[in-house]
This record gives structure tokens, C-alpha cells and sequence, in this order.
């Protein structure tokens, strides 16, 4: 959160963490559902930084040892968000999801069927969530289940222009009574500040009504 | 968490608020609060209100404005589905303003809006303190803390832990991150711990993120139980350990090295022994050579198989043998021994000196030898160069003892002539024998000459200094001049010593040369020989033993102690410019130093100086003595012309010479004698004098004669050439000159003309 306070107020940064907030909580409830077990979320974390220290922070960040599921998304603002995993965790949550009903031998065979599956219920609820928060439409790729280089996972669009700016959140899963542990990272380019800044504000005064907002 | 009912059991409780856990629930629907005891005290509120519940607008109006909003964002957040509640924001009571902090977890179900939420207040304002404490802490003790909540991606980390590693500062990194910083190989900093160990301390080296660079951590940390049900949390902190590990590694490199550089150490060393153009030796106590260095070969030709092993006097010169013997003696064994010269014999058979220096060190004497050939050579050199400077100065006194002697020759061949032309060769006989013996002892003080200016190398052998002063007799004699008087007192039964022979006759005549200087007015030199025997100690720096003691004794100006002090300096002299070197002690020093002996000086102001050789004695054989020199020449009688003459060969030919021309010859040696007759009442009528005379000289003698017999006429005879451009300020009125050697004409036409000047009667007795 320190880099963000440069491209957006406190209250916004607070405003867009409680969005995420919400748009990941229903995606574990879904997941909740899914499983069938209990699902606990952490306090989210948000990062916002300049599209060229992104860079940098890509590199820092995950490499390799990962199972991923990504869905790109598009609209008012492009971003993608991942349900990210240790590899070493990713059967278990596929048979997770699958109730124990498959062998060894066929979970392997279905496990990126699966895994995309998952990702597909609990990314897509939480990009519809965020639309719907937003009232402003996304167009939503096909979820796609991605493995090893993480560097690679957090790589937006290359085209993207250079001075954006880059919002990176975490929020960290653990499923009870499995050891399944996990987070949901949304990345969004941020290309049109100015457009995010108007949908925190009519956010805001949405969810506290306008005279509470007026009061900032 | 706790639910509504539970808030009655807190009503009784004191508020103790530092750390104060209240419990709220929080109507969505009616947008009310119902809260405990200690919420209603966190938050300023009556008790009985805060149960029944107070209006969400009251609530947010405790709250400070800058958090007020914020809150009401997360409270609408829950409403609209986020499962997660946790805010921290201030409230203004009448105790002031709190920092508080609200936490609640909401399970979201699809479709279905929340309506009510439950959860805790804490009273934070000291732990906020205690952060902002420990935030200074941890960035100027250089410790970053981190939280890790077992299986979750990411890490709560503090700015100095993001600083640590090289990435940029933020609250939450990825547990990937963290770990990428790790050395391959290394176990990762978060997540590599065994569960079963509450606490957990390792070391980890990371490569920085930003700049690569390398350092080593140190990662401490515990377990706790988890604090909800997200799990078991690991709190731990890390710090920078590189520059102790820098020193741990170097430490370890240093110990492993060590044997290293003690070899290149060595190898230093050994390149000095082996390089070294001087000759290093390690010598036992018993003379052994132990080891010797590659300067053996290069300078004497010795390989090192050749060398050790062997005696270190086996290469030492016979000469020598006694001065390098103490350099391993047992009596100043603990003592360094410096500046000894040695000479050394080459594996070709040619002897190099070489100075060396001993120094013991334990159960061994290490000595360094230099080549001081060439010194050695240049000092001999100079010591002829001394030798030549004695034979300059001694050249006035030699032309005026030949002119004496051609005096003699040429005088006594001229009376051999006249007898014979008068027809009495028995007569001539006489004077055949004064000329040879003139002859004769030119020739051998010509041979003197040569011999002490010839150039010798220094060659100690067995001498008999009795023989030696004796031979020089007779040029110390016309050294010293007339006007001192030369004593020689030899011991008969003198041993003979070893030196050489011609040193020690450069030595005499140094001396000899010194009394003389000493004495402008006459006097007296004493030489002496005799055996010593000298105690242990009785000579500083002699060993006890036998010595023959030569000394030599004037009755000259004597020295201060302050000029005695430095005699034997080289280049210190008493003489004017350009009259000596002022090598002459200390060449006589060095020598008597290098032969084994030594010099001893005693003076006095005024009264005389006394310097006594001590030389070794030579236990072999004697040497054959030395032929003497030649006898004087015979002497003659005198008439009424004074012949003043002390040359005995000179004197009788005058004598002779004034009997054949018709006068009445009287003559003496020296100016008391002549004094005496002319204070008598015999005739004199014309008094012949030689000028160097001994004790009053010629021209002294006249004033005397004068005072007596003031118009006495004088004739002076001088063997020096340069008088001739004194003459006139030599010569007073009824004075004449003549030079030697003269024509017997000559001198009876000068007599002649002088006695027929004189007045008759006149030249009388007083």
C-alpha cells in the first residue's frame, strides 16, 4: 500500500481494497461451496505501482513451483486475476473439488480440466462481483490453467502503455481440514487513472450514500 | 467470536482500557450497535446504552473525521459481501483520543445480504506506540520482522525486512519472493522450518534483489498457536550477519594460509641466503661450518659439500688463525663480534679478506663475511702513499746529509790530490778512508731510501727490532736534525717479534717525525726496546702474554688530554696545512692493531710524550742480524781558525785543508765548545761554523761570538741550497757563506780575502 498512496488517496486505496475485498469473498463462497469445507481469507493487501517499477516487482516476485489459474478481463479497465497454488497442493484441491468420486489415475488425466473449472466458479464470480460493484461491464476471457514460470504470470499486456500504472492484491486462502493454502492475486492496468478514480468515487457514495461522502 | 448474548457478563467488569478486548454486534439492517462493558468505556459511551445499542450514526461520530469514512466504507464493504472486517481508526472521548482497532469475520452466503456482524474492539493506542517504537528499532538495529500464517502465498514483513532483502518496502510480500533472494542450496527463509521446533534460529545467505550483492542473514524466529483459525503463525525476525560471517571466513582463510605464508616467508629468506654476494655461515661452538650459502662458490669457489662440515679456520690464513679463532671462543661467547678482517683462502689458492661479523644465537654463531679485497688493497695503497709524504718531508734533512757527505767525499779526494802532487801518498791515505767512508754511508742511506720507499705488501715475519732501530740509526739521526739528540737503549736478550719489518719501520719514523715536530727547539728522543710480560687485564686490549715493547720518548710540548683523545683518528692532525695527513698515529695504530699488538701514548703538557709499541713475540728463531753501518770517518786538530763543524767527516777536511793553506786550525763539534775557546784568551781570528749545528744553531753561535769578539769575521758552511736566496737576511756584516760541497780553493780563496779584510790586532782576545 505505500506505493499506491502516490497515484490514489488513503480513502481510495481503503475504497478499492474493500472492493476487492467483497468481489473475493464471494468467490469463496463459491469455492466454499465447491468444497464443501470452510474457507478462510486473510486481510487483503494492495499494491500500486508505476508500470516500470512493475517490472522490477514482477521479476522479484513468484517464479516457478506454481499451478495458476488466470482469467483476463477487459473494459473500463483491463486487468487479469489468479487463483494461485503450490503445485504441490493443486491435486489435493482438485479432488477437493471433485468430492473424492475420481481414482489417482483419473484426477492426473482431469487435473488441468478441473483446476480451470475451479478457477473458472471462483475467478468468474469475483470479476462478475467487481462489474456489478463498478456498474460498468467486463469482458472476461476463458479461464486458462497455467504452471511454473511465475514471472510469466504476472505479465499484463505488453502493449500497454509504458507511464500506467500497476494495482497488484493479495489476498491468501486456506481451506479447513485440507491443506490446501493458496491466493487470489488480481492485477489490473490501471491505463485510465482518472476513469478508476471516478468509479472509486460513485462506489463510495453507492455503499455510504452520498451525504457521507460528501463529507470526505 | 462472540455473539450478543455473552455482553451482559462484561457489564460488572472495571474498565481497565489499555489492551481492552469490547465485544459489539453491528445491525446492518436497523443500522444500530449493541456492545459490551469495556466497548462502551473504548468508545466513551454509557454502559446501559451501549447494551441497549446506540444509532451506527452516533457511533461514527465518536470516530475521528479522517477515519470516520473509512470505517463506514468497510462496514458497507461487509454489507455488500466481503467476509473480512478489520479496520483500525481513532475515537475522541473525554480521556482523549484512542486508537482502536475492530476485527470481524463474516461468512458470505450466496444471494443472501448479511444482516448483522459480530466482532471485537481493541484498544491498540499503546501497541500502535509500541510500533512506531519498534519501527525506529528495527531500522536502527537493522532487524526486519516478518508474519507468516503457515500455507498462505504471502508475508506481513516490516520496511527494514524489505530493505534486508533488496525489495522494495512493502507490508506484504510473496512467500516466493522472499525465498528467490536465497542462495540456491540454502534452506528458504520463510516456510523451511520443521513444524516440530517452537523456536528456530538459522543462517542463510541471499543474493540482494536490487543490487545482487551477496549477504549473509541470520533468520530467528517462533511458532505460535494461531490466533483464529487460519492456522499456526511463525513471528521471526532477520538481521545482516555478513560482516561477522566476513570475519569467520577470513579467520578460517587466515589459519588455513598460515603454513602459506610462513613457506613464502621462508622462501624470502632463502632468497636472501642464496642471492647474497656476502658469504653467510652457520658455525657450531666447535668452529664447524653447519651451513654455508651460495656466496662460498661465487667468491672462493667452494661448493657447498666443501664447506660444511670442514672447520671454519681450515680456510682461515696462518696469520690469521689467532683473531679468527676468538670469533667461536668460549670466553665472549654470548658476545657479537664486528668488523674482523680475515683473510680467506679461495679453492684457486688466492686469499680474498673478508670482514666479518659473528653473532651467537643459542647452541650457534651465525656470521656474516664481506669481500674487503679491494678496501684491503687501497689501504695498502694509501699506507705507501703515507710513506712517500715521510720520505717528502724527510727530503731537506737528506740533501743537506749528502751534501755533507760529498763534502767529505770530494774534500778528502782533493787532499788525496795534493799529497800526491807533493809527492806523500802515505799521507793520502787518510783521506782515501774518510771518502770511502763518506761514499759508504751515502750509498747506505741511499739504500734506506729505497728500501723504505719501496712498495711492499704487508708480510709479518719474525724481526729483530734491536737489528731494525739500529739500522735506522742513522737516517732517524739526520731526520731529527742536529739540534736533538738521539738515545737508543736496547733490551740485548730482546725477543724477536712477528711484524713486518718494513711497517715497523714506517712506524718509527712516523714517530720519530712526530718527536721532532714536537721539539722546534731541541730536545731529546728516547727509543727503547725491552720484553713485557703482560697479566690478564694489565692491557685491555691485549691477551695475556709475551710482548716486545718498543717505545719511543720525546722531551717536546707534550699533548692536552683532549688532543690525546684523538691521536689515533685518521686525518687528525696538530700540523699546519699542508705539513701532514695526519695519518701518521693511526697508521701506526692499525698496525700495531693488525700485527696483534698495540699502541699505548702517555703525555704530558710540556714535558714530553711517550708511545710504546706492543708487539708480538715470536717464539722461532731469531733472524740473522744486519750488517752495521759504516764507521765515521776519522777526526783532525785545530790552529788559530775555529772550525765549528759536527760532522766528522766534513770537519777534519776543512781541518786539513786550513793546516795545508798555512793557518792554525782549531776545531770542535758543537757551539759549546766553540763558545768556550772564544770566551778564552786564545787568538782567533777567524771562526768557520757549519749552520746546522746541534742545540745552538751556526747563526746563533755568531751572535755570541759576536758579544765576545765583536768583530770576529764568520764563515758559514751550509749543505742546504735554499740558503742562497736567504742570504741576505741570514748574513750580518763580516759574514760570509759558503755552500757544501765546496773545492778546497774555494774555501782558502774565501778564508784568505775574509782574514786579510780583518785588521790586524783587532780580531784579537777580548
Amino acid at each position: 500500500m505505500t506505493e499506491g498512496r502516490i497515484y490514489l488517496s488513503e480513502l481510495e486505496v481503503d475504497a478499492l481494497t474493500e472492493l476487492v475485498n467483497i468481489c473475493v469473498s464471494r468467490a469463496a463462497a463459491s469455492l466454499r461451496q465447491m468444497v464443501g469445507r470452510q474457507v478462510f481469507l486473510s486481510v487483503p493487501s494492495v499494491e500500486v505501482v508505476g508500470r516500470a517499477d512493475a517490472v522490477n516487482l514482477m521479476a522479484e516476485r513468484e517464479t516457478g513451483g506454481l499451478v495458476a489459474v488466470r482469467q483476463d478481463f477487459d473494459g473500463a479497465f483491463a486487468g487479469r486475476a489468479l487463483l494461485i497454488f503450490p503445485e504441490a497442493n493443486s491435486m489435493a484441491l482438485v479432488q477437493a473439488v471433485t468430492g473424492g468420486e475420481l481414482s489417482d489415475a483419473d484426477m492426473r488425466e482431469f487435473e488441468d480440466e478441473a483446476l480451470a473449472e475451479t478457477g473458472n466458479v471462483v475467478l468468474n464470480n469475483c470479476l462478475a462481483t467487481m462489474a456489478n460493484m463498478l456498474q460498468r461491464p467486463l469482458e472476461m476471457s476463458l479461464p486458462g490453467v497455467m504452471r511454473g514460470e511465475g514471472a510469466r504470470l504476472f505479465q499484463l499486456d505488453e502493449a500497454a502503455t509504458a507511464d500506467g500504472v500497476v494495482l497488484f492484491l493479495y489476498i491468501n486462502f486456506a481451506i479447513s481440514e485440507r491443506d490446501i493454502r493458496g491466493y487470489i492475486a488480481v492485477l489490473m492496468d490501471l491505463s485510465s487513472l482518472d476513469s478508476l478514480k471516478t468509479l472509486i468515487a460513485e462506489f463510495i457514495a453507492r455503499v455510504v450514500g452520498p451525504s457521507a461522502a460528501a463529507e470526505v | 467470536m462472540a455473539g450478543p448474548h455473552d455482553m451482559a457478563t462484561g457489564a460488572d467488569m472495571p474498565p481497565h482500557l489499555t489492551g481492552a478486548l469490547g465485544l459489539w454486534t453491528w445491525d446492518l439492517a436497523n443500522e444500530r450497535v449493541r456492545g459490551d462493558a469495556r466497548f462502551a468505556a473504548l468508545l466513551g459511551l454509557d454502559p446501559g446504552q451501549a447494551r441497549a445499542g446506540i444509532a451506527a450514526a452516533d457511533l461514527y461520530a465518536r470516530v475521528h473525521p479522517e477515519d470516520r469514512l473509512r470505517l463506514r466504507i468497510a462496514v458497507a464493504g461487509v454489507a455488500q459481501g466481503a467476509e473480512v472486517f478489520a479496520r483500525e481508526f481513532r475515537v475522541t472521548t473525554t480521556e482523549g483520543v484512542r486508537w482502536v482497532q475492530a476485527r470481524s469475520r463474516v461468512e458470505h452466503v450466496a444471494d443472501r445480504r448479511p444482516q448483522s456482524f459480530s466482532g471485537v474492539l481493541t484498544d491498540v493506542t499503546e501497541q500502535k506506540r509500541v510500533e512506531d517504537r519498534l519501527d525506529v528499532a528495527q531500522s536502527a538495529g537493522g532487524v526486519g520482522t516478518f508474519e507468516f500464517v503457515d500455507g498462505f502465498g504471502t508475508v506481513d514483513v516490516s520496511d527494514q525486512f524489505c530493505r534486508l532483502l533488496g525489495l522494495r518496502v512493502a507490508d506484504t510480500l510473496s512467500v516466493r519472493t522472499i525465498n528467490a533472494t536465497v542462495e540456491p542450496g540454502d534452506p528458504p527463509l520463510i516456510g523451511g522450518v520443521s513444524n516440530a521446533e517452537p523456536t528456530f534460529r538459522s543462517e542463510v545467505r541471499i543474493r540482494r534483489a536490487d543490487t545482487g550483492e551477496p549477504r549473509w542473514l541470520a533468520i530467528q524466529g517462533e511458532r505460535r498457536i494461531a490466533a483464529d483459525d487460519a492456522g499456526p503463525t511463525t513471528v521471526g525476525a532477520i538481521y545482516d550477519i555478513t560482516a561477522a560471517k566476513a570475519a569467520e571466513a577470513q579467520l578460517r582463510e587466515l589459519a588455513a594460509t598460515l603454513e602459506q605464508r610462513v613457506e613464502a616467508r621462508t622462501q624470502e629468506r632463502d632468497r636472501l641466503w642464496s642471492t647474497s654476494r656476502d658469504l653467510f655461515g652457520v658455525v657450531g661452538q666447535d668452529g664447524v661450518l653447519r651451513a654455508a650459502n651460495p656466496a662460498w662458490l661465487r667468491l672462493l669457489g667452494y661448493e657447498d659439500s666443501e664447506v660444511v662440515g670442514r672447520s671454519f679456520l681450515d680456510f682461515v690464513q696462518a696469520d690469521d688463525l689467532a683473531a679468527a679463532g676468538r670469533m667461536w671462543s668460549g670466553g665472549d661467547a654470548a658476545v657479537a663480534l664486528e668488523d674482523l678482517d680475515v683473510r680467506m683462502r679461495a679453492r684457486d689458492g688466492a686469499w680474498k679478506w673478508v670482514n666479518w661479523t659473528v653473532i651467537p644465537q643459542g647452541e650457534a654463531f651465525y656470521a656474516v663475511g664481506r669481500d674487503v679485497t679491494e678496501r684491503k688493497q687501497l689501504e695498502q695503497q694509501l699506507r705507501q702513499s703515507q710513506k712517500m709524504e715521510a720520505v717528502g718531508q724527510l727530503t731537506g734533512g737528506i740533501a743537506h746529509d749528502f751534501n755533507n757527505m760529498l763534502t767529505g767525499i770530494l774534500g778528502g779526494l782533493d787532499m788525496v790530490q795534493r799529497r800526491l802532487a807533493s809527492g806523500k801518498p802515505a799521507e793520502a791515505q787518510r783521506f782515501i778512508q774518510g771518502a770511502i767512508a763518506s761514499a759508504e754511508r751515502a750509498a747506505a742511506l741511499t739504500h734506506r731510501l729505497l728500501a723504505f720507499s719501496r712498495q711492499q705488501t704487508l708480510d709479518p715475519s719474525a724481526v729483530d727490532a734491536n737489528g731494525l732501530v739500529l739500522s735506522m740509526e742513522d737516517l732517524l739521526r739526520r731526520t731529527l736534525g742536529e739540534r736533538i739528540d738521539l738515545a737508543i737503549e736496547l733490551d740485548p736478550g730482546l725477543w724477536s717479534t712477528v711484524v713486518d719489518a718494513n711497517q715497523l719501520e714506517s712506524a718509527l719514523l712516523n714517530l720519530a717525525i712526530n718527536a721532532r715536530d714536537a721539539m722546534p727547539d731541541g730536545g731529546k728522543l728516547t727509543i727503547e726496546t725491552v720484553n713485557v710480560q703482560l697479566a690478564a687485564g694489565a692491557q685491555s686490549e691485549l691477551a695475556p702474554g709475551d710482548y716486545v715493547q718498543l717505545s719511543v720518548s720525546d722531551t717536546g710540548t707534550g699533548m692536552s688530554p683532549d688532543v690525546m683523545g684523538r691521536v689515533f683518528d685518521p686525518f687528525f692532525t696538530t700540523k699546519p696545512l699542508g705539513q701532514g695527513t695526519g695519518l701518521g698515529l693511526s697508521m701506526v695504530f692499525g698496525f700495531a692493531r693488525q700485527s696483534g699488538g698495540d699502541v699505548t701514548i702517555y703525555s704530558e703538557l710540556g714535558r714530553g710524550t711517550t708511545v710504546r709499541l706492543y708487539l708480538p713475540r715470536h717464539l722461532g728463531e731469531a733472524p740473522a742480524a744486519e750488517p752495521k753501518a759504516a764507521a765515521p770517518a776519522p777526526r783532525g786538530a785545530g790552529e788559530t781558525v775555529l772550525v765549528v763543524e759536527d760532522d766528522p767527516a766534513v770537519r777534519p777536511v776543512v781541518v786539513e785543508l786550513l793546516r795545508d793553506l798555512g793557518y792554525v786550525a782549531l776545531d770542535v763539534s758543537g757551539a759549546e765548545d766553540a763558545l768556550a775557546i772564544l770566551q778564552s784568551q786564545r787568538r782567533v781570528d777567524l771562526m768557520v761554523s757549519d749552520i746546522g749545528l746541534p742545540g745552538l744553531n751556526g747563526r746563533q753561535l755568531a751572535e755570541l761570538a759576536r758579544d765576545v769578539r765583536p768583530d770576529l769575521p764568520v764563515l758559514f758552511m751550509t749543505g742546504y741550497a735554499a740558503g742562497a736566496s736567504r742570504r741576505s737576511d741570514f748574513l750580518g756584516p763580516g759574514m760570509e757563506m759558503i755552500s757544501k760541497p765546496f773545492a778546497a780553493e774555494t774555501l782558502a780563496q774565501k778564508i784568505r780575502a775574509m782574514v786579510a779584510a780583518q785588521s790586524p790586532g783587532t780580531a784579537g782576545a777580548p
